[in-house]
């Protein structure tokens, strides 16, 4: 019996450049079809990780394996297609001479109209490559990408400096490319994108994973529902402090309703619960409002909370 | 690879710029320097008239422009702006990139080679049998491919502002010291000892044998033999250098 192998495998994968760890240990699998989201603050060790996945860089220790070979055998074989923040364009010539060039070098090429069709460059095919703003130039970086018939697509920060029609437009290409069964692999920090196109999502911190799900899982991990209510008169703060699952608790006077108390303000990874010890404690909540929190929210507090553990 | 030495030249035959300075340029020298000579007067201890004597300097002077200036400049550029990462992500294997460089600069040089002969034949009277004029051809052309490689190398070896001074200065050096510009006969005996190593010089004087009607000296054959080794294996090392780190 064989089994296929993970579309990106990284097995105990470590990079450094002087004494900086960028990437530490890092052990990872992407499996056919998913659409997986990169995210990770700056410095987290994503462009590295990107760069070891497509052999631009080579693992200090631990080995990367992509469709159960070299990153390298993987791009000749055509199975790869990648955009990258730092990948230049040559210039001088046009967009079209460009994209026919990849088309060429792809084993599996589409038609190079196609190509231009799909990156919605078929308006400028004609312009000189360094005449192109920064969407533009994005734009025919994702053509370069998907100038032929790959099983994974790599994206570095696709949507930097595309306004945000021709962003919403560039994700439902993605979706398209994703809808045909490949894997679609992206760093990005605009979590909105994250939450709302990946099915996985990877959360990279000082070149460790920090988090692997679901954006939900993500969300929940984080202590992902916000609670807020008013309160009259006096608060007990310590006695706040004990509610279960609470992750962060804020108490303002300012912004509640005219005629009422401070606010509380709660963070839990069990809304129910805390909700219900805050009646237990013998307190009316006025107002109260339990919201999920968006992806950013729920990095922000992941990576903070790593921040104060590790620092 | 054909489709990337195809866009190489494209785009060097639409630098006009750089077409000036390699094809049309090393004539217009050669008509200043060998202009005012009449016919007869002979370079001393070659035998050979200034215009044909020059002819040779200078369609090796364009020969290295078309390969030297154009490459290094750019592959520094583009190591930079990171296409040459771009292409690493496509299935073009590493050299590809280079070669695709060293052949559209081939490309290039044949013309500059090409045009100074024309001009040498219309202008100054330069007459050869037409086995000189094709091993003349064959021979330049063929030694640009030492200087070629000096190129990729120049272009992996700086970056930024310092490629383009590097090359100049080797551009200029090259050219002076190896007697393109005018006759090595001309230099001081202490500069002459020194000009014997030079590769430009060695070049040149391929092509000043065949119009001797002689065969190319051993020395200057092993001269460019060695900068060529010297050169490519230089150019290996730096870009492989070069790859590990990207």
């Amino acid at each position: 019996m064989t089994t296929t192998p993970p579309v990106v495998e990284f097995d105990q994968v470590s990079k450094g450049f002087g004494d900086v760890r960028a990437v530490d240990g890092l052990s990872l699998a992407l499996h056919p079809g998913e659409t997986v989201a990169l995210l990770g603050p700056n410095g987290a060790g994503k462009s590295t990780t990107l760069d070891l996945l497509l052999g631009l860089k080579y693992a200090d220790s631990g080995t990367v394996r992509v469709f159960g070979t070299s990153p390298r055998e993987a791009i000749v074989a055509g199975r790869v297609g990648a955009m990258l923040q730092s990948g230049g364009l040559m210039d001088e010539v046009t967009v079209a001479e460009l994209v026919g060039l990849a088309c060429e070098l792809h084993p599996r090429p589409y038609r190079p109209a196609d190509v231009l069709a799909r990156a919605g460059v078929t308006q400028i095919a004609d312009r000189k490559v360094d005449k192109l703003s920064g969407g533009q130039a994005q734009r025919v970086r994702f053509a370069l990408a998907t100038a032929g018939d790959s099983d994974l697509i790599v994206l570095d920060e696709p949507t930097t400096g595309m306004d945000v029609t021709t962003r919403r437009a560039f994700w439902a290409t993605m979706r398209e490319q994703a809808d045909q069964g490949r894997t679609v692999l992206f760093a990005t920090h605009y979590l909105e994108e994250a939450d709302a196109i990946a099915d996985r999502v990877l959360v990279l911190h000082r070149g460790r994973l920090l988090a692997d799900g679901t954006a939900a899982e993500i969300k929940a991990k984080a202590g992902a529902r916000r609670i807020s209510f008013d309160l009259d008169g006096e608060i007990d703060e310590p006695a706040l402090r004990t509610l279960p699952f609470l992750t962060t608790l804020t108490v303002s006077n300012s912004g509640s309703a005219a005629g009422s108390g401070p606010t509380v303000r709660i963070q839990s990874a069990d809304a129910d619960a805390t909700v219900h010890a805050v009646y237990a404690l013998g307190l009316y909540p006025r107002n109260l409002e339990v919201a999920g929190l968006g992806l950013e929210q729920a990095f922000v507090t992941l990576t903070a909370a790593e921040e104060a553990r590790t620092s | 690879m054909n489709g990337l030495i195809k866009l190489e030249l494209t785009r060097a035959l639409r630098n006009r710029k750089f077409l000036f300075f390699s094809v049309i340029y090393p004539s217009v020298l050669f008509l200043l320097v060998a202009g005012s000579a009449d016919s007869t007067t002979k370079v001393d201890g070659t035998g050979l008239t200034l215009p044909t004597y020059m002819m040779v300097s200078m369609a090796s002077f364009g020969a290295l422009t078309a390969v030297l200036m154009g490459n290094s400049e750019r592959i520094a550029k583009e190591r930079e702006s990171g296409w040459v990462r771009q292409l690493r992500l496509t299935p073009l294997p590493g050299r590809g990139y280079v070669l695709a460089k060293t052949a559209s600069a081939a490309v290039v040089s044949l013309p500059s080679i090409v045009v100074v002969f024309a001009v040498a034949a219309a202008v100054k009277d330069v007459r050869l049998d037409a086995w000189q004029w094709l091993a003349l051809t064959g021979a330049i052309w063929a030694g640009s491919l030492v200087f070629a490689a000096l190129g990729v190398a120049l272009g992996y070896l700086a970056s930024g502002d310092a490629v383009r001074p590097i090359t100049m200065i080797t551009y200029f050096g090259l050219s002076i010291l190896g007697g393109l510009w005018m006759p090595t006969t001309t230099f001081p005996a202490w500069l002459q000892d020194i000009a014997k190593w030079v590769p430009t010089r060695a070049y040149a004087a391929l092509g000043q044998a065949i119009e001797q009607n002689q065969v190319p000296h051993a020395q200057d054959l092993a001269v460019l033999a060695v900068f060529f080794a010297l050169f490519t294996g230089g150019a290996a090392w730096l870009y492989r250098k070069d790859t590990l780190k990207a």
